[in-house]
């Protein structure tokens, strides 16, 4: 009764859950262009996940894994006959490859060849990110139950909640549920006292999960969507991919039951108002009146659906420095950022591009004395 | 259709949601708080007491309404330009005492004795207006303190008068009549506070003086930066408050002949309720003098109500404070919010369904598959024009164009580099035409339709058409001219965007979906207009047919082109050319192949097309996200259609990506040549049309080969 009376009452004020304002972009987030500029590493088709294995960086892309070498072009490493989407890599030289045909295979080290295909007892539809914690363990994130990783956009506009993360033990191939109900999760990293970090992706938050203990968010109320989250061993602090950014009409039109059911009925899922990873390249996507080109030239803060973001976290997740590539730039749809060596490179699944990034640029800015 | 859908367009047909808005915007609507309140009051006394609105209660009531009528004329002036005025109490006070000593007592004139009178108040009122407006000292502490030391003058002025006055008679016929006369019915006092009220309504609306009050109330600032001699117009404000007060005390004394202690007492905290109550905000310049005749009714029903049902001078008091905590909460409120409410009232989306939209993929073998034909077109004026929503030729090829700085720009023949403003009009020119004697005319958003002779001397031709019977929009005025296209007989046919928004909002117009818009002809030999196609979907481009009979117009947001008989045998007659467009036509002008081009200034999506079934999501849309997150028809891409007269589509020109030539609002062909404008764009581009007639220019189809 209560509940029912605060949701009108929230419909009516444009409050609580009926909110579509969006958290700006400010201190440690205000935009740059260090993303757009940063220097092409390799330009490879809608590249998704990244990994270093025995000091190799390889990238996940369509149904292909490939090396990335120091001149920047590739060489196969492994295809698979579906599309790849998640990797990642132990120390040992273990490879985990998250595949859309409902498993995980291991490639290399002491578990080769092994293949897992349920987790908990059920399928693994939907897996959108691997972390190794240790050569035994490896964690996994299942972005939906029901739903494979390309339904992606139907899964936010829904605003569902059915993805879990799992912690399997490879020697012995126990599992175990470290978490249940989440909406999204898009990344796993290990966190300090034997804790998980996972960033949950529709609820734009972190989470601090481990098994008996209520997950717990650490970082809420981020501008984007967070995808894959990886540690910095050097230094203990976090680098946080963000795919797409938040927009007011997207938020509203999830709130939207009939419109909502509508467009997924009718529109062609590139055209729908849903977060996206490009650019807007064809008039059939809708437009806000924001991004209305002037002088023939589209304005960086227009509101958009696709942005390029990576943030740089503390061990104790506040927001330190990030990269941008805002609406006027190409670079979005980020996916994962990792160290490599001195290193940052992050893969931009919207620009079919993997760039490198200069570590020590992503710091809070010194606001600007405006009168001085 | 599923059955929710049609009772949604029905819903949506015959419920007039606009209204509200349209009502909301008015500037009377600030009105509506003190009739509301004055009804409560007729009622609620009328219940309580049989015989309050009986006749003999109503010419008591009369006599004082007319005294305080002519004393908030005053107070209404001073309140406008963002004063107050709390003297008026002592004032009234000083003013009968005086028309006793003078009229009663010496029994001077009336011709002199009234205006002396009125000049002690106004002598009053200049000492304030130069401590307030001159010295810029704080009104309401000024004029307390004016309060008590005049007080304190009536007081020592009792005493040493009080004897003479009271032995004092004027027997005279004028100061009887002044007393207790009327006219029909009617007592003087109301019948001078009539006069009284008219004029000052005609100045505060229709004068200077009243303007320059208004301006000074609103901003101080920026009336000072207009050239208003702002501290002249506050000090006379309160000068004129204090001659009225001296009238009403003149007819006060003339009634009562009464010179006790408490003649004036609380007056300017009545005055002072009844003010703020009727909506003339503490703030300055909102009000009038309408609602402050209102406010005084409401407080003379009250008071006077209230002593007679036996209340206590106490409990009045108390009621009058609390009305006046009422009035200046209604007034903060009210004015804080008023356009919150209104901006979420104003836009009122309607139900519109288009046909399924056409196929535009490149091998799709559709009538409109992209191509990238206008890719890296050339160049006029790139970066040195804002704006050229249409670009004409005279027949030396000069190349003329709006921009949004106000101007036509003509680039000079035959390389189009070098350019010069040809007239400033001052608003952004949208459509553009020549007549037969190479007067250029325009279409200006915001002002209306315009004439430039080649001597560039700029003519206004129309500014309004007749206004519809029904529209609470006051659709006379012309606010968003568009395109037009001149008839053989010198009719000038051309379209108005909206009626509903301004130039700078024509976008939000799309939201709506409503036939807002209309075709209006000016008759040079009337020299008058007349709205002859009303409640189209934003009738954009306008382009009469060789015939010399018919038009073709574009309704934007509606996707089609139609045509229109204004002559001939099918005189008045429609009939839909090309229907279901897959964007926004925008202009529409004749090729040299006896066909016409039509710009496509936006395509459409099929997520807004969706929406557009939905009013009641755009009007959440429109109230819950902010502005610039609003779903837009796609204005980022553009084309160009060539089609015949029959409606087959011939030709379709495309910029892929919006590059240059991100959204086309124009085309003219002139000499092989296709030129595009954009509204948005900061360049004209120059397509060279394959197999074109080299020679061909559009002014010579019109006007014939020169001479």
């Amino acid at each position: 009764m209560i509940s029912a009376l605060k949701a009108r009452w929230d419909a009516f004020r444009g409050s609580g859950e009926a909110a579509v304002t969006v958290p700006p972009m400010d201190g440690a987030l205000r935009p740059n262009q260090l993303l757009e500029d940063a220097p092409l590493l390799c330009a490879i088709a809608a590249p998704d996940d990244l990994a270093v294995r025995s000091g190799d960086l390889l990238v996940s892309s369509g149904t292909e894994i490939r090396r990335i070498r120091a001149d920047g072009g590739t060489d196969l490493v492994k295809s698979f006959p579906v599309e790849v989407t998640a990797i990642a890599a132990s120390a040992g030289g273990t490879l985990a490859v998250g595949l859309a045909n409902r498993t995980i295979e291991l490639v290399g080290g002491k578990p080769d060849g092994l293949v897992l295909s349920t987790l908990g007892g059920r399928s693994a539809v939907c897996t959108t990110a691997l972390c190794f914690n240790g050569e035994d363990q490896l964690l996994v994130a299942q972005g939906s139950a029901t739903r494979p990783v390309a339904e992606w956009k139907r899964d936010v506009m829904e605003r569902r909640a059915t993805g879990s993360v799992w912690r399997v033990h490879l020697s012995d191939g126990k599992d175990q549920a470290l978490a249940q109900d989440l909406a999204w999760p898009f990344g796993v990293a290990p966190g300090d006292g034997g804790q998980t970090i996972v960033s949950e992706s529709w609820r734009h938050r972190l989470l601090q999960v481990g098994s008996g203990t209520a997950p717990k968010a650490v970082l809420s109320d981020l501008p984007g969507y967070p995808a894959r989250l990886h540690r910095d061993q050097a230094t203990g602090e976090y680098w946080l991919a963000l795919f797409a950014p938040r927009n007011q009409i997207i938020e509203f039109v999830q709130r939207e039951p009939e419109f909502l059911k509508q467009m997924m009925a009718d529109v062609d899922p590139a055209f729908w108002a849903a977060p996206a990873l490009k650019p807007s390249a064809t008039f059939l996507e809708p437009l806000q009146g924001g991004a209305q080109k002037h002088l023939g030239m589209l304005k960086p803060w227009a509101p958009t659906r696709s942005y390029g973001l990576v943030v740089r976290l503390s061990s104790d997740f506040r927001p330190l420095g990030s990269f941008h590539s805002r609406a006027d730039g190409t670079r979005h749809g980020v996916f994962t950022c990792l160290r490599f060596g001195d290193h940052l490179v992050a893969a931009s699944k919207g620009g079919d591009a993997i760039v490198e990034l200069a570590r020590s640029a992503a710091v809070r800015p010194v606001p600007e004395l405006e009168f001085a | 259709m599923a059955a929710s859908e049609t009772w949604t367009r029905w819903r949506y047909r015959y419920v007039p949601d606009k209204l509200v808005g349209e009502i909301l915007a008015k500037n009377w609507i600030d009105t509506l708080i003190p009739v509301v309140i004055l009804s409560g009051v007729l009622t609620f006394f009328s219940v309580q007491m049989p015989g309050f609105l009986g006749g003999s209660n109503l010419t008591d009531i009369a006599q004082i309404y007319g005294e305080y009528l002519i004393i908030i004329v005053g107070i209404t002036f001073v309140m406008m330009a963002g004063g107050i005025d709390l003297t008026v109490g002592s004032v009234f006070a000083l003013c009968n005492l005086a028309a006793l000593l003078l009229i009663n007592s010496m029994e001077i004139n009336l011709a002199i004795g009234i205006p002396a009178i009125m000049l002690l108040g106004g002598l009053v009122g200049l000492i304030n207006g130069v401590l307030i407006g001159y010295l810029g000292m704080r009104a309401f502490l000024t004029t307390l303190v004016m309060l008590i030391i005049v007080r304190a003058i009536v007081d020592k002025g009792l005493l040493d008068y009080g004897q003479t006055i009271s032995r004092g008679f004027n027997a005279s016929s004028a100061w009887e009549f002044m007393a207790i006369g009327s006219v029909f019915g009617v007592p003087s006092s109301l019948v001078v506070a009539a006069a009284i009220v008219l004029v000052g309504h005609v100045v505060l609306t229709r004068m200077r003086f009243g303007w320059h009050v208004t301006a000074v109330g609103g901003s101080r600032r920026s009336a000072y930066n207009a050239g208003i001699r702002v501290k002249r117009t506050i000090c006379l404000t309160y000068v004129l408050s204090g001659l009225l007060t001296g009238l009403a005390a003149t007819f006060y004394a003339a009634r009562l002949s009464s010179a006790g202690t408490d003649v004036g007492k609380g007056l300017e905290v009545t005055m002072l309720t009844a003010a703020v109550l009727g909506g003339i905000s503490l703030g300055g310049g909102r009000g009038s003098i309408v609602k402050a005749m209102l406010g005084a009714l409401i407080i003379l029903l009250v008071q006077n109500s209230l002593i007679r049902m036996g209340l206590t001078s106490g409990t009045s008091s108390l009621v009058l404070g609390g009305l006046l905590l009422l009035a200046v909460a209604i007034d903060v409120r009210w004015v804080k919010n008023r356009h919150k409410v209104l901006a979420r009232a104003y836009v009122s989306p309607t139900y519109f369904k288009l046909p399924p939209l056409p196929e535009t993929a490149a091998d799709s073998g559709s009538d409109y598959a992209l191509n990238d034909k206008l890719r890296g077109v050339e160049a006029i004026g790139l970066g040195e024009l804002d704006g050229p929503e249409d670009v004409i030729f005279d027949r030396e090829d000069n190349l003329y164009c709006g921009s949004r700085h106000g101007d036509i720009i003509r680039f000079f023949a035959p390389d189009h580099t070098r350019w010069e403003v040809f007239a400033h009009i001052g608003g952004h020119p949208l459509g553009l035409a020549f007549d037969g004697e190479g007067n250029l005319h325009t279409c200006v958003g915001g002002m209306g339709l315009y004439k430039i002779t080649p001597e560039r001397e700029v003519i206004k031709l129309s500014d309004e058409t007749n206004r519809s019977l029904l529209s609470v929009v006051d659709d006379s005025r012309l606010r968003l001219a568009d395109d037009l296209d001149i008839a053989p007989d010198g009719r000038i046919f051309f379209s108005e965007a909206t009626v509903r928004y301004e130039m700078y909002d024509w976008m939000v117009d799309a939201l709506e979906g409503r036939g807002n818009g209309r075709i209006i002809c000016y008759d040079p030999r009337s020299k008058s207009s007349r709205t002859v196609l009303p409640n189209l979907q934003l009738p954009n481009g306008i382009c009469v047919e060789r015939e010399g009979q018919s038009i073709l117009f574009a309704e934007t947001w509606g996707c089609r082109i139609t045509r229109w008989f204004f002559d001939g045998p099918r005189k008045g007659e429609t009939e839909i050319v090309v229907a279901n467009l897959p964007g926004y036509p925008d202009n529409i002008n004749r090729a040299s192949d006896g066909t016409y081009w039509c710009a496509l200034c936006g395509m459409r999506s099929p997520v807004f097309d969706l929406a557009l079934r939905m009013p009641s999501f755009r009007k959440r849309m429109v109230q819950k996200v902010g502005r610039d997150d609003w779903l837009y028809p796609n204005m980022n891409t553009g084309c160009v259609i060539k089609f015949d007269a029959q409606g087959n589509i011939l030709d379709v020109l495309w910029d892929l990506g919006g590059e240059a030539h991100p959204m086309i609002t124009s085309i003219r062909e002139h000499k092989g040549f296709l030129y595009l404008g954009g509204i948005y764009n900061n360049r004209v581009g120059k397509y060279r049309i394959p197999g074109a007639d080299p020679n061909w220019t559009s002014f010579d189809d019109y006007w014939g080969p020169s001479a």
